[in-house]
């Protein structure tokens, strides 16, 4: 699959159908991460393996990065959904970028101790239904060669889904009391919003002064402020690719706050978000068939 | 003739520091591989051996991440002022790495320059720092580099050596130090050693002049792409102490308080007309590593770095400090 990449990069760097190559690449820490590739014979610095974990649909929109041309990014499944996610809420054209779709089983959690390249999968990983992605131009890999996606009924055993449940199993009091001590570690580095491509605002509302809408101190109040804001305002639209999660240095698992709202926009709105291309956000929609009447 | 002292030894001089009321802090584990410094009720929770790095670092015992100034309240067409007291309780950290405790004194003259911070300042005064000479490191130390050791005594009141026998050497360098060890140990002739000294020496005089001089060198634009922008590297900094002053609260009542601020942040330099001088992150990192190698060596004489590699550690996309460094490096051959 990383030889097929690379050739991939290559032929699309050299024929001009993309300016820009980002991907994944040994980095000069030690450590996988992305690469910005113009030259096509730069294309061998590109690697496929389980520490692959970043998102890099989240340079699309970054000042910094956004291509002055067109991009191709290397995507895993999850991260091709946040692309989709950009162009349904219109943040980017699709015209503007490719996207190279790579089969996957699964990223090592680099969070564990170990080595980073056999560490056990990150839990979203176990639930994953976009092993092969689907809304990519370019496919890498073979489709059937990944495991099949679970039922809804098996997700809710398995990883993310699992430790979800255990939370949710919680009495108000306990699961306050776990919250309560993950978001005291919290430093308000905003890793989260920053390694997320969905939060893409030019200027959050955590940033807003004029007046303060939520605390800034890195309080409980004002962790709890901000963890639960950025979980609401990503109801119906996080891909669960678990970038906030990997990024957060203090190890909160804020994946699992948003999957406690992708998990009932699933059941009651049979909405995944981005898995297709053209869907209207869900919080952007209404049926005049929906059962409760407060919308009629 | 060296003082030795025993893990249980060490315990106990920590539950009876609480049993005092002292703040006793020490690295704790929470979760599967986090490791934090953290204020702990027993010593019990206190993982002194084996470990590397906390991910966050010691300074948040001088210099919280939220302080509270003052407090106001209205009362009618008068408003009731509260300047908030200095730190005036006994507090010692155990565990400390030599990188943690070396950045004290060299915060020590920002915060009494020209303005005498008196919230960091009673904290430094109340509190002890025993540092844990490093017997492992990883690929992000680099405190040799910058000219530190594993066992350099800088900022710390006193060092144990892990003879990995149960014991622990004493060595300690100031008052405080000697107090709390003082009766404890017992006299043999085992002395301890630190791990091996990670990093090349860099040249960081030579490093400092090129930063003078390559204000639009090409490498800030360039290593800054895969940066996303957040302020892990500055908040878990064991130097980085910019800080934000903010009123939070009502109308009626609030407080005026102290936050931790990280130029990192596209927001940290932006005027109120919308301009931002720093307008995209290699500028900002270009200030990060100006601001550590350039600017505060030429106005207090220290490095603002200590070769931690936190910075690398807890970075989304591992860059920190350490890779411009050695691009730098690389830049100063040719």
């Amino acid at each position: 699959m990383e030889k097929q990449l690379r050739e991939t990069a290559k032929r699309l760097l050299s024929d001009r159908t993309v300016d820009v190559v980002i991907g994944y690449g040994r980095l000069e820490t030690g450590a996988i991460g992305p690469v910005f590739i113009t030259d096509p014979d730069q294309t061998d610095q590109l690697v496929w393996n389980t520490e692959c974990h970043q998102n890099l649909i989240v340079y699309l929109t970054r000042k910094e990065t956004r291509p002055a041309g067109k991009a191709a990014v290397v995507v895993k499944g999850c991260d091709a959904r946040a692309a989709v996610v950009l162009v349904n809420e219109s943040q980017l054209n699709r015209e503007q970028f490719l996207l190279i779709g790579m089969v996957c089983s699964g990223m090592a959690d680099q969070k564990k101790a170990g080595n980073p390249s056999d560490l056990p999968l990150y839990a979203k990983c176990e639930t994953c239904t976009a092993h092969a992605p689907t809304t990519v131009d370019i496919l890498i890999g073979d489709p059937a060669s990944a495991p099949a996606p679970l039922s809804k009924e098996d997700r809710m055993q398995k990883g993310n889904y699992a430790k979800l449940a255990k939370i949710k199993a919680l009495s108000p009091e306990d699961r306050l009391d776990f919250w309560k001590k993950e978001f005291s570690r919290c430093i308000k580095c905003y890793a989260c919003r920053q390694s997320c491509p969905i939060c893409y605002c030019n200027r959050c509302v955590a940033d807003k002064n004029r007046p303060i809408r939520i605390d800034t101190s890195s309080t409980l109040k004002g962790n709890f402020a901000w963890n639960i804001l950025r979980a609401f305002h990503l109801a119906g639209r996080c891909v669960g690719c678990g970038a906030c999660s990997a990024a957060c240095p203090v190890g909160i698992d804020l994946d699992l706050l948003n999957l406690s709202l992708a998990i009932p926009a699933e059941e009651h709105f049979n909405f995944v978000s981005g898995s297709d291309w053209g869907t209207a956000p869900l919080i952007g929609t209404f049926s005049e068939e929906d059962r409760e009447d407060f919308i009629r | 003739m060296s003082q030795l002292i025993t893990l249980d030894g060490i315990r106990s001089i920590m539950d009876s520091l609480l049993k005092e009321g002292a703040i006793v802090a020490a690295p704790v584990n929470e979760g599967e591989n986090k490791l934090f410094f953290e204020k702990i009720d027993t010593s019990q929770k206190a993982v002194l051996s084996g470990t590397v790095k906390t991910v966050n670092s010691i300074k948040e015992f001088f210099f919280p991440r939220h302080e509270v100034l003052c407090t106001f309240k209205r009362n009618g067409n008068d408003i009731e002022l509260t300047d908030s007291q200095p730190f005036d309780r006994e507090q010692i950290i155990f565990g400390a790495r030599p990188c943690d405790a070396a950045a004290l004194p060299v915060l020590d003259p920002l915060f009494a320059w020209d303005y005498q911070d008196r919230f960091y300042q009673s904290r430094r005064e109340k509190t002890t720092v025993v540092v844990f000479a490093c017997q492992n490191s990883d690929q992000h130390c680099f405190c040799g580099a910058l000219g530190l050791a594993p066992d350099d005594p800088s900022g710390a009141d006193a060092m144990l050596f892990d003879l990995g026998n149960g014991f622990f050497e004493v060595r300690t360098f100031t008052e405080k130090g000697e107090r709390l060890f003082k009766e404890k140990t017992s006299s043999s002739d085992q002395t301890g050693k630190a791990c091996p000294v990670p990093g090349k020496k860099l040249r960081t005089k030579e490093l400092s002049v090129w930063l003078k001089k390559n204000f639009t060198a090409s490498i800030w634009d360039d290593m800054s792409k895969r940066c996303v922008g957040c302020g892990a590297c500055t908040y878990l900094c064991p130097t980085c102490h910019c800080f934000d002053i903010v009123d939070e609260g009502s109308f009626q009542k609030g407080v005026r308080v102290k936050n931790w601020d990280s130029c990192q942040m596209a927001n940290f330099t932006l005027h109120a007309s919308g301009h931002n001088p720093r307008a995209v992150q290699g500028q900002r990192q270009r200030q990060r590593i100006e601001h550590k190698f350039s600017i505060y060596p030429e106005k207090f004489g220290v490095l603002l770095c200590t070769g931690c590699g936190n910075c690398t550690r807890n970075c989304p996309s591992s860059l920190g400090v350490r890779p411009f460094l050695d691009a730098i490096e690389k830049q100063l051959d040719q």
